[in-house]
């Protein structure tokens, strides 16, 4: 017998060296490099201290289980939506006794059909959440103590009230969140107004809102066009500056599916990234270069005609301007600066004009730049110029970051606007004042002055400066802010790190409202005693509420299980601190109250919803009433996967999760837009046509689409503007109003008119747009480059070209701040001398955002270990290290980051790239004496936003993070 | 009668892991035990290419030919298990597996006891009462009993990851690789489906 | 039920293994035992016992089903 064993065996033998060759012999990737690596530090150190989570304890552990353990009975499914990214992917959470106990696939979902990546795979872990935030704390003498609800409510309340009657309520910032859902956000956006200030905003400064203001100035809405899952219509698809596989992995369900019918996939990025290494073709590109290539494949199209003619004719303005500019850019000039060779850049021009529709993806690569509103503008008309925009199969995919970076973009709390892209002008707050049921005066009195009140605020990309600036240069009386609440968001995705924590030092209060401690609280208390308060905000899992996904669908989550420790959802705790604040009342006049378990004042999300449909009309997130939303949710196999379309059943012909603009009131029973600006489809069809939005002409040029464009069905096949009282009674369709929507609709527009007669009228009766038919803006004169052009990046790595390519001129009153430009280009104009790499950042699959939450996660901890940076074999060779050492990453700011090298050919040349989901490390050190004790996440690195530089874009103040310089050295 | 099989399609793996933490997950399997890996090749370079890898459930599996305590043994549907209770954490099977499937944690709780072998169960648990505490403990859930599949498999992000029937899933495959229009190129294929599946074909 | 076997003594003697588990009433073993190898603890088919009650068809019906939802084929078109 044994000698028959050890036959085998040698068989088997045999066979484990050559996998083992296969596994791991011809090359050590990324992971396997970290884990080795990292082995010490990870398993070692921690598997004694990680609890193993098993169901049977945790059932044991909550008290309601005690008596009824093994019991079947009383296990639940509810339905709840992801949080991690903004793919929407559904889960089925299987609830026993309280305790989340498993996860189930969805398969049902049109979005995700049961599919997951690592994120969402391990969302179980949130129900565990042991690395959470599990009470209020307080910094006292430099350490974080527990406190009770009472005493940080009190406090906190105290504090702010304190400095707003002190520096008036702009010395306060808010910062809220794109992870909290539409009703929060929205809530927020509320509070944050009637505590008298704009000085508030949201990861999507930081996102896309480079994209947002871009997309809507030259169409009408600043969104995703199309959707994930209809990529799967497109011929060909473009993706530059998003790696999909690791930041939005699900998506590649629909975009593999659609590659292996046929459509071309190609990929445009300085890194070659595991979507390109899914692509037909990949491009190596510069970094901060899109519009160079952009042109550079405009040049090629317009050279043989392959513009489509009738479409610019009809349905794009001032393109002329755009050809001026692109006959410039001649293959040897785009080559010069993008590195990119003339057959390349045709072939990737010719593959997206003969395969048409053929879509294009692009995320932060292109957006976080200094010249990111026109990156992403360059993008649009290239599709404009293709014809590809308002058609199945092409648009403009842009993939949102968060899980609902889209919602709060749309009814946040951003500086710059009230609900639904209202603005800020009084007549957008009488018309929210109508709907949140308050005097307009009142609100106009808890504001410093009218002027104030109707002025952006500060973003959040530039908090610091509103800390750190001379208080004269600041845009507002009163000077410096003093206290930041950081309410759902990461100090380290902010860039120039290094300046924040100076900032931190400097506030009076500091307040985190958070599930996790987050990094705020560790870098804080590395600088500060005290006037740091942390409290406990329960996730997504633990209360209900709706999130829009990147595509523009609502979907509703169910709560999964009652908020663990002592966390509070966070729109109880902005309700109670509007009580603190004097403002309960009016916060909450048409919202109904119920009350927790522990007998807090919850304010009902439903009704919140409610009160956004009654308000939202430019946007159209008014039709998506709750109970719509939750039938979608309980039918979701009715939709078909490329239409999102159901077919049959409660929801016939309504598309999944009403994907805004879902106009007019929830009985007008649109059913919502899969497919922005589609003239194929009647208007009550999820039809439609580029927004009136920008006056109806221009230097006696007509904005408006020509005779022939307009939705199908549409009584007027021509363009026209966009629908008041007075045009419905010019068109004689006033009648067609009741009384009631009469009285409503007088003196107002679509978009104010709170009966929602007018859309109902002219969308229903006349196969219309309330919006208008216009043509859609190559030329966006309002902006600093109303046609796109090449700026190099403040730190460029090609002083040759800073000449002929300059940035912008400083301005001195942007966003309340002074923003420099070309001075400070010209300074650091030679700095490449001594910085000589390219410094860019980006995305992991195992992480998001900050990275604090999933860092804690132990199932996706374990999978990548430490902070490293990609280096090319000559670069590393250069500086005299290998891979796997430690290496010091150092940038002009002169703030130095302690990574691993990973040594790979991913990168080219002369770029380094950083992850930047770490932090928990500050420049060498590790902080974890900083955090409260046992909430520090599991895995802590060095953050890439340490080191980061000054940059921010020309329209919205997005911060550049993609291109800036660094040097490499063995630590 | 179903031949159950895993199959890892290359052209659609993207490495995001969901699969490893869809089994931490469903299994609550401890820090430091993988009874799922994703693999990359040609790392960062053109022809980067991602496989999932854990037991194959070998029609001929050495790692039963090798057990010294013959605690390894294959179901009716070919699921290869083992009963911890009798295993002895000699090493051999890790040894004799051609994809390093068997692991050997050294914690101190349920899965790691005195280093008993863990490995990839096809989400069928053990030999304890299907579903029953003691299963779940030992081995984790036990979906087959469910008239489920693997959890690794149904979260696939790209479904690039089946896991089913061997004949109704290289339908699948097939039907995907014919739409490529290029060969089987299945990592792993020839050793899980061993040499008739390979004649069949 | 789930006694343990220490059965190294009876490996290679299945037909009277079986016979004997059958004898205490225990489940039949799963597996080839037939090659007279596994030593360790019966084990119970899927479709026995809990929710599918021995009904294998219902078993594999739903297995069936499960694997279709891993080809979105089957979804998409
Ligand atoms: S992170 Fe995104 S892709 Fe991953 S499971 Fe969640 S929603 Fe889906
Ligand atoms: S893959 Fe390894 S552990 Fe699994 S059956 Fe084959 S030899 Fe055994
Ligand atoms: S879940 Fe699928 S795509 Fe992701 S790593 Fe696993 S097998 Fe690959």
């Amino acid at each position: 017998m044994l000698t028959r064993k050890s036959t085998q065996a040698t068989g088997a033998a045999r066979q484990l060296r050559s996998s083992a060759a296969r596994h791991f012999g011809q090359t050590m990737d990324r992971r396997t490099f970290l884990k080795r690596s990292g082995l010490g530090v990870g398993a070692g150190a921690l598997a004694a201290q990680l609890p193993y989570n098993l169901i049977g304890s945790a059932d044991a552990a909550s008290p309601e289980a005690a008596g009824a353990a093994g019991a079947a009975g009383d296990t639940s499914v509810r339905r709840t939506v992801c949080s991690h990214c903004s793919v929407g992917c559904a889960i089925d959470a299987v609830v026993k006794n309280g305790v989340w106990i498993r996860q189930e696939p969805v398969f049902d979902s049109p979005i995700n059909l049961g599919a997951h990546c690592a994120k969402g795979a391990s969302i179980r872990e949130h129900g565990h959440g042991e690395h959470r935030l599990k009470y209020p704390m307080k910094l006292v003498d430099g350490k974080y103590q527990k406190i009770t609800w009472e005493q940080a409510l009190q406090e906190v309340g105290d504090r702010l009230l304190k400095i707003r009657e002190e520096s008036g309520p702009d010395a306060v910032y808010w910062i809220g969140s794109s992870k909290h859902s539409n009703e929060q956000s929205y809530l927020l956006r509320k509070f944050v107004s009637f505590f008298g200030t704009n000085n508030m905003d949201h990861q999507a400064r930081i996102c896309h809102s480079t994209t947002v203001a871009g997309v809507a100035n030259t169409w009408g809405y600043g969104a995703m066009t199309n959707s994930y899952n209809d990529m799967q219509n497109a011929k060909a698809m473009l993706f530059i500056g998003s790696n999909a596989a690791e930041a939005h992995p699900v998506s590649l369900l629909h975009i593999l599916h659609a590659k292996e019918n046929g459509s071309k996939m190609i990929v445009v990025d300085p890194r070659f990234t595991r979507t390109a290494a899914k692509a037909d073709y990949y491009v190596r590109i510069r970094s901060g270069t899109d519009i160079p290539f952009i042109w550079g494949m405009l040049y090629h199209i317009f050279k043989n005609g392959w513009e489509d003619k009738e479409y610019i004719r009809q349905r794009v303005y001032g393109l002329d301007k755009v050809r001026e500019e692109v006959a410039k850019w001649t293959p040897d000039k785009v080559q010069e600066v993008t590195g990119i060779a003339e057959e390349q850049v045709l072939k990737v021009a010719e593959t997206l004009a003969k395969n048409r529709p053929s879509t294009v993806v692009w995320c932060m690569g292109q957006t976080q730049h200094t010249v990111g509103n026109a990156n992403v503008r360059a993008m649009c008309i290239l599709q404009l110029v293709l014809g590809n925009v308002g058609v199945s199969g092409g648009g403009t995919n842009i993939f949102r970051g968060h899980d609902n970076v889209q919602g709060a973009t749309d009814v946040g709390p951003n500086p710059d606007s009230l609900p639904g892209y209202y603005g800020l002008a009084a007549g957008s707050w009488k018309h929210w004042c109508r709907v949140w049921g308050v005097d307009y005066e009142w609100v106009k009195a808890r504001y410093k002055s009218e002027d104030l009140m109707t002025k952006s605020g500060i973003t959040v990309s530039r908090w610091i400066d509103g800390v750190l600036e001379n208080p004269e240069l600041i845009d507002q009386p009163g000077g410096n802010l003093r206290a930041v609440v950081y309410w759902g968001h990461a100090p380290n995705s902010q860039t120039r790190g290094a300046e924040m924590v100076e900032a931190m030092k400097k506030l009076d209060t500091l307040v985190v409202i958070d599930p996790y401690p987050s990094a705020t609280a560790g870098m804080a208390a590395m600088v500060r005693k005290d006037g740091v308060y942390l409290l406990p905000a329960c996730t997504q899992f633990e209360t209900s509420g709706s999130v829009t996904a990147s595509n523009r669908s609502l979907q509703w989550r169910e709560k999964v299980i009652e908020p663990l420790f002592e966390s509070k959802p966070d729109h109880t705790i902005m309700y109670a601190f509007a009580k603190k604040f004097g403002f309960a009342d009016e916060l909450v006049k048409n919202i109904k109250l119920v009350k927790d378990k522990q007998g807090w004042d919850e304010p009902e999300t439903e009704d919140i919803l409610r009160e956004i449909n009654r308000g939202t009309f430019t946007i159209g997130y008014s039709g998506q009433s709750p109970e719509r939303l939750k039938l979608h949710m309980q039918n979701m196999a009715t939709f078909d996967v490329k239409t999102l379309r159901a077919n049959g059943g409660p929801c016939d012909g309504e598309y999944f999760g009403l994907p805004w603009p879902c106009y007019g009131t929830p009985e007008l029973k649109h059913p919502g837009t899969p497919n922005l600006y589609d003239t194929s489809k009647h208007v009550m069809e999820g039809g439609g046509n580029f927004r009136a939005n920008f006056g109806v002409e221009r230097d006696g040029v007509s904005l408006l689409a020509e005779e022939g464009s307009a939705s199908k069905g549409a009584e007027l096949q021509m363009g026209y503007p966009e629908f008041d009282d007075v045009l419905l009674k010019k068109l004689g369709w006033w009648d067609e109003l009741t009384d009631a929507e009469k009285a409503a609709a007088e003196g107002r527009n679509w978009k104010t008119d709170l009966s929602g007669g007018i859309i109902r009228v002219t969308m229903k009766n006349h196969g219309m747009h309330p919006f208008g038919n216009a043509k859609a803006r190559a030329l966006v004169w309002n902006f600093p480059d109303p046609v796109p052009l090449h700026r190099e990046p403040i730190y460029s790595p090609r002083p040759d070209l800073i000449e002929k390519y300059p940035t912008h001129d400083d301005k001195m009153k942007f966003w309340r701040l002074p923003t420099l430009y070309k001075s400070l280009q010209d300074k650091v104009k030679d700095i490449s001398k001594e910085y000589p790499l390219i410094m860019t950042s980006g995305r992991l699959v195992e992480y998001e955002g900050g990275g604090e939450e999933t860092r804690s996660n132990p199932w996706l901890a374990e999978l990548q270990q430490e902070m490293f940076a990609e280096v090319n074999p000559k670069d590393a060779n250069d500086a005299g290290f290998r891979n796997g050492d430690y290496i010091w990453v150092e940038s002009p700011t002169k703030a130095k980051l302690k990574v691993r090298a990973q040594v790979t050919q991913r990168v080219a040349p002369g770029t380094v790239f950083l992850p930047f989901h770490f932090s928990g490390w500050w420049q060498g050190k590790d902080m974890l004496e900083f955090y409260p004790e046992g909430a520090a996440p599991i895995v802590r690195g060095e953050a890439v936003n340490t080191a980061t530089t000054y940059g921010y874009d020309s329209v919205t103040m997005m911060q550049e993070t993609k291109t800036t310089l660094c040097r490499v050295s063995k630590a | 009668m179903a031949r159950m099989k895993f199959l890892c399609d290359a052209e659609r793996c993207i490495e995001c892991n969901s699969c490893v933490t869809a089994c931490k997950n469903e299994h609550e399997v401890p820090w430091g035990v993988n009874r799922r890996r994703v693999v990359t090749i040609n790392d960062g370079v053109p022809g980067e290419r991602s496989m999932s890898v854990a037991c194959m459930h070998c029609s001929d599996a050495p790692c039963i030919a090798v057990c010294p305590t013959n605690v390894i043994y294959q179901t009716e549907e070919g699921v290869v298990l083992h009963d911890k209770d009798g295993c002895i954490g000699c090493g051999y099977c890790f040894y004799a597996c051609p994809f390093g499937a068997p692991q050997f944690p050294n914690g101190p709780a349920a899965f790691g006891a005195r280093g008993k072998m863990d490995k990839c169960t096809f989400c069928a648990g053990g030999p304890e009462e299907n579903g029953s505490q003691a299963e779940l403990e030992k081995y984790g859930r036990n979906r087959l009993a469910e008239g489920k599949l693997p959890l690794c498999a149904e979260m696939c992000s790209t479904k690039a990851l089946l896991g089913g029937d061997a004949t109704e899933i290289s339908d699948i495959f097939r039907d995907r690789v014919l739409r490529r229009g290029k060969g089987v190129e299945a990592w792993g294929w020839m050793t899980a489906y061993g040499k008739d599946k390979e004649e069949a074909k | 039920m789930k006694a343990r076997i220490h059965s190294l003594a009876l490996a290679g003697v299945v037909t009277l293994a079986a016979a004997m588990l059958a004898g205490c009433g225990e489940r039949p073993q799963v597996g080839k035992l037939e090659q007279g190898k596994y030593a360790g603890k019966a084990d119970t088919r899927p479709w026995e016992g809990g929710t599918f009650k021995g009904d294998k068809g219902a078993w594999e019906q739903a297995e069936r089903n499960r694997v279709r939802a891993q080809n979105e084929y089957k979804r998409v078109e």
